[in-house]
């Protein structure tokens, strides 16, 4: 009578593992199938949003001490999301950040958030 | 740097409003707004009201409010950030506005009200409209295509028993709007229909499907913990008479004669979440059984049986900053400290979001089937 097993709850997305907090949230997983029938999910590359369309929330002149997660906790009010901080900022390494004392960063919104307009 | 006090708050409301396309209002309007509440229930349509100051000479009041920024229609998307983490509270439209003048300086507020999109799916009766051969999952999928320009993208589960009935022996037509039809074709199949707005603002996912009972809980609520607790207050209760048990019976249309139909096992669609279900006390019949076909009938009982299955309720009040995040209706939560027979997982029924000056407050409602945790522990 019944659809079988579970046939309709395969229409359900699979819930990530990745906490919302996280930036891989929303970044889709693929399935590696090996010569030999292994399956290896992996997840697929992460775009980065672009730092010019991201709405400002402060600006930061780095001294010395400062860290990308100390930042965040302070901007932002968590510290493990140092990453939104690299988003607006593009560097190679996170370390690069913080490692010019004088250098201006940016601290952005998350992406999607507009930031505020002067009526 | 590190002992620093957070500066620019770990809470953040950002109010987008337009006619058709939402964008970030000006900001004399985000310094008027007083407060804002959104109610969000699982199977159920969304509201929100929002409070603005109306000072005699402010931008609100001498050029927005005539000007039609506040119409009914208006969309109002509300996006709350907590620490970094943005979460869509709401996607909807303005149906109300509210002005109270007071003698007192100050003390005037333009108050309005609204709900989510499915308004908009409630504006024009379509009956009539057919859909041969058509599932009634398929008939979902087709009529919420015509809201794709509000960001709604469908997400529709195919019914679990099939009803897909032959145009040469039924046409099946809509009756009423497309809200009324969506609603009345989930609540025959025990499912719930609902919008949930988000990821980005904007989108909103039309969730046609059973009531998802499964997937990552939420970070616990804690209560009687002393410093661990950060839910305020969290009262349970158990209904005895809340579950019932359906029974259906059918006429076999060549021989004439009428059958009792088998109940299907409920866990399919929903994973048990105690370990020691309510008894149904209460025996019930479907009326008008007869008259329809098997699969139709049966899936009414399954839906019968669902939507009474809940007989343990709990609710409560939690403080976001304390909490940490914001509790998301319509998914599993874990509670802690409650005692042996009310703790475990629990699925969020419903969740109302206070949001003022300072202050971000949230009461829930949670259901599960039955006492005793199945889970030796919940995440923390």
């Amino acid at each position: 009578m019944t659809n079988g097993s579970d046939a309709p709850l395969e229409a359900i997305p699979a819930p990530t593992s990745y906490p919302r907090s996280s930036r891989y949230h929303d970044t889709p997983v693929a399935l590696h199938v090996d010569p030999d029938g292994r399956q290896t999910p992996y997840l697929k590359r992460r775009l980065l949003p672009d730092p010019a369309r991201l709405g400002t929330l402060a600006e930061h002149t780095v001294s010395v001490g400062d860290r990308p997660d100390l930042l965040a906790h302070h901007y932002l009010g968590s510290a493990d999301q140092w990453w939104q901080i690299a988003d607006a900022n593009p560097v190679v390494d996170p370390r690069e950040l913080t490692a010019t004392p004088g250098r201006r960063l940016r601290i952005a919104l998350p992406a999607g958030v507009p930031g505020a307009v002067d009526g | 740097m590190a002992d620093a006090p957070v500066t620019t708050g770990p809470i953040r409301l950002t109010l987008m409003m337009g006619r058709r396309i939402p964008v970030p209002v000006p900001q004399p309007v985000t310094d008027a707004l007083l407060s804002a509440q959104v109610t969000v229930a699982s199977g159920q349509r969304s509201g929100f009201q929002l409070a603005f100051d109306l000072s005699k000479g402010g931008l609100i009041n001498t050029a927005l409010l005539p000007a039609g920024f506040f119409d009914p229609e208006t969309r109002v998307v509300l996006v709350v950030t907590v620490q970094g983490t943005p979460t869509v509270l709401m996607d909807g439209v303005l149906i109300r506005q509210e002005v109270g003048i007071s003698n007192q300086p100050g003390q005037s507020t333009l108050t309005v009200t609204g709900e989510d999109l499915t308004v908009l799916m409630d504006l024009e009766d379509r009956t009539g409209d057919s859909f041969p051969a058509l599932s009634p999952a398929g008939r979902v999928a087709v009529i919420l295509t015509r809201y794709a320009s509000y960001g709604v993208t469908p997400l529709v589960v195919p019914e679990l028993i099939p009803q897909m009935s032959l145009p040469t022996h039924r046409n099946e037509a809509q009756n009423g709007t497309d809200l009324g039809y969506i609603s009345e074709l989930a609540k025959a199949n025990g499912y719930v229909f609902y919008l949930d707005p988000g990821p980005v603002p904007g989108m909103s996912r039309a969730y046609w499907g059973p009531e998802v009972r499964l997937g990552v809980p939420q970070h616990a609520l804690n209560v009687n913990m002393d410093a661990l607790s950060n839910v305020d207050q969290l009262t349970f209760a158990f209904d005895g008479t809340a579950r019932e048990e359906p029974s259906a019976r059918v006429q076999i249309p060549t021989t004439k004669l009428s059958t009792l139909l088998p109940l299907p096992e409920l866990s399919i669609l929903r994973p048990p979440l105690a370990l020691k279900p309510a008894p149904a006390l209460k025996k019930t019949k479907v009326k008008d059984a007869a008259k329809k076909e098997t699969a139709p009938a049966l899936a009414e009982t399954l839906a019968k049986a669902m939507e009474s299955a809940d007989a343990v309720s709990g609710s409560g009040q939690l403080d976001v900053v304390r909490y940490g995040h914001v509790l998301r209706p319509r998914e599993l939560v874990g509670v802690r400290g409650a005692g042996i027979t009310y703790d475990g997982l629990y699925f969020v029924k419903s969740v109302t979001h206070n949001l003022q000056r300072g202050a971000y407050t949230q009461n829930f409602t949670l259901a599960r089937e039955g006492l005793i945790s199945r889970t030796p522990v919940v995440r923390p």
